[in-house]
């Protein structure tokens, strides 16, 4: 979440030593931390004794460490794959939507009671039918990418559109600004921590709708993989593929989060997501 | 600020101008909407729907409105929906109580403790970042086929909004109640039970709305994932996402694959208005 910074609002003696002592430790909380998860990991694989039921973290290490040089590259890029086209579908077309509902109030009384309608039938849900449309295939998970990945960027955009300070675009109109100029520069600068909060959501979901949607309906990608691997019984492997699944989002989610960060820098309540 | 009508003498003046009056469209065309205009867009789309199905005859494979509610009939009768709508609530409701007894307390330790929360934050980051479904040949393996694993599923699913929230809950909490607390002796379990849960309450209701919502979405995935890969006749208690499935490949029923569908929403939007409604009746001085 946020990084330690409230401890610098404590005022502290500053003995030189003591701090270089709480740093140290506090370089070490998160590795201990880590260790203690896989030392019990362990313990529970012996304590079972069976390493198809539990694999011990170090076989499943083995087992990533193969994988990494064979199967696992083709699985992370047709999962990177789906996941771009799909998400570049449908936060583009939530941007646009949104953008042009705020826009046009005959569109937004037309598609907001559609969104309202949609939005609670999550991406899951739709999976049979998808399966029944597209066949088992890549087209299932970028669909269902595409659905998830709507609904939170438009929402939150068209609240990001809707709350620009109207003084701002009376102010820039009188300056001469265009529609269009206004749009790109008046817009847009003030709606982006919305959009950005709303893409960093949409990003969220159509992970799971990914995942999801690869293990029922697809015939690639990371989430195919994990019952592939199930069929032989591989279950270190298949561990290694849920742990990489972990990995790449919590990745993708960091990398967004930077972003968020850094474009919207002057915006403090950008870093604010209750929603998750 | 929205509110704010805008101004006619920019309308009315610039009537070969129209430049002016779009910009003003970006920020104040929040015009009062007649209440009737959403259920009348839903009402002519489903019309629509239903004259272009029909006039394409060919209606093997595409869903229409009066076969969904002929699907709704027919399953309403033989009480296969209502069943299965059952089973999968009831698995919901104990994966979301199992994510709540776990995760309110690590999660209010989290936000309580700092170095507890320093510690084991990215662990639980990461952790959440798996989608709960990619648990599900794990789930099968230790838990069975017998909708245990899916209860798996759903109490991971349900568990990681609760620890964040409460956690968020927890670390926002004023320190000077805990220390005026600490001074008039209360120890550190009365600190907990008397200060600390109570200010969290808000932060955690709000983890539950969300559990809730991830819960009832990750159950139909999860029952969806067994449905297809499990194709023994033991299959348990048939939920939602397994009804989905027979249908699918077995009956190839579109119009009750799409009233599936709708079940699924409906209740999502009953679900959120419960939690939202049990948010203000429970915190009724945060108006949310």
């Amino acid at each position: 979440m946020n990084d330690g910074t409230p401890a610098a609002a404590v005022p502290r003696v500053d003995v030189p030593v003591a701090i270089t002592v709480a740093r140290l430790r506090r370089l070490f909380e998160v590795p201990v931390a880590l260790a203690v998860v896989v030392a019990l990991w362990q313990v529970a694989s012996v304590a079972v004794g069976n390493k198809t039921l539990v694999p011990p973290p170090s076989l499943v290490l083995g087992a990533w460490v193969q994988l990494v040089h064979g199967d696992l590259r083709d699985d992370v890029l047709a999962s990177l794959a789906h996941l771009a086209l799909g998400y570049a579908l449908g936060a583009g077309t939530g941007l646009a939507l949104a953008t042009l509902s705020a826009r046009f109030a005959v569109l937004e009384s037309i598609v907001d009671p559609l969104v309202e309608l949609l939005r609670p039938i999550s991406a899951i849900a739709w999976i049979p039918l998808a399966i029944l449309m597209f066949g088992v295939s890549a087209k299932v998970p970028v669909f269902l990418i595409f659905y998830a990945a709507l609904f939170p960027i438009f929402v939150n955009t068209l609240a990001g559109v809707k709350q620009v300070d109207p003084q701002l675009i009376r102010a820039a109109r009188a300056l001469g600004a265009s529609s269009r100029l206004i749009l790109t520069h008046v817009v847009m600068p003030s709606a982006l921590p919305f959009i950005l909060a709303g893409a960093r959501l949409s990003l969220g979901v159509a992970w799971m709708a990914m995942v999801a949607a690869e293990l029922t309906g697809s015939d690639a990608g990371l989430g195919w993989r994990l019952f592939w691997y199930q069929e032989f019984f591989a279950m270190d492997k298949v561990m290694a593929v849920i742990l990489t699944i972990g990995v790449l989002g919590y990745f993708l989610d960091t990398l967004l989060r930077g972003l968020q960060a850094r474009i919207t820098r002057w915006n403090p309540d950008a870093s604010r997501d209750d929603s998750q | 600020m929205s509110s704010a009508e805008p101004p006619q003498s920019a309308k009315s003046s610039s009537s070969g101008g129209s430049d002016a009056a779009k910009a003003q469209a970006w920020s104040e065309q929040t015009r009062a909407r007649p209440p009737w205009l959403p259920f009348a867009v839903v009402a002519s789309l489903t019309v629509a729907w239903q004259v272009a199905v029909v006039s394409m005859r060919q209606q093997a494979l595409v869903p229409y409105p009066v076969g969904v509610a002929q699907a709704a009939v027919r399953t309403i009768e033989d009480h296969s929906l209502v069943t299965a709508t059952a089973n999968s609530l009831a698995r919901v409701v104990i994966g979301f109580g199992i994510g709540a007894l776990l995760g309110i307390p690590l999660g209010v330790a989290m936000g309580f403790v700092r170095p507890v929360g320093r510690a084991l934050g990215p662990i639980v980051d990461s952790l959440r970042s798996i989608a709960p479904i990619a648990w599900i040949p794990m789930a099968l393996l230790w838990l069975g086929i017998r909708g245990n694993a899916a209860l798996f599923i759903v109490a991971y699913a349900a568990f990681f909004p609760f620890v964040i929230n409460a956690a968020q809950g927890a670390r926002l909490i004023d320190r000077n109640l805990v220390n005026a607390a600490r001074a008039l002796g209360a120890g550190r379990a009365l600190v907990v039970r008397a200060v600390v849960l109570p200010s969290a309450l808000p932060a955690i209701l709000t983890g539950a709305r969300i559990s809730m919502a991830f819960a009832w979405g990750s159950i139909i995935a999860a029952e969806l994932a067994m449905g297809i890969k499990v194709t023994s006749g033991t299959s348990g208690a048939v939920g939602l996402g397994q009804l989905m499935v027979s249908t699918l490949y077995v009956r190839r029923d579109v119009n009750a694959l799409v009233l599936y569908m709708i079940v699924i929403g409906v209740i999502s939007l009953c679900i959120d208005l419960a939690m939202r409604r049990l948010q203000r009746s429970l915190t009724p001085w945060r108006q949310a």
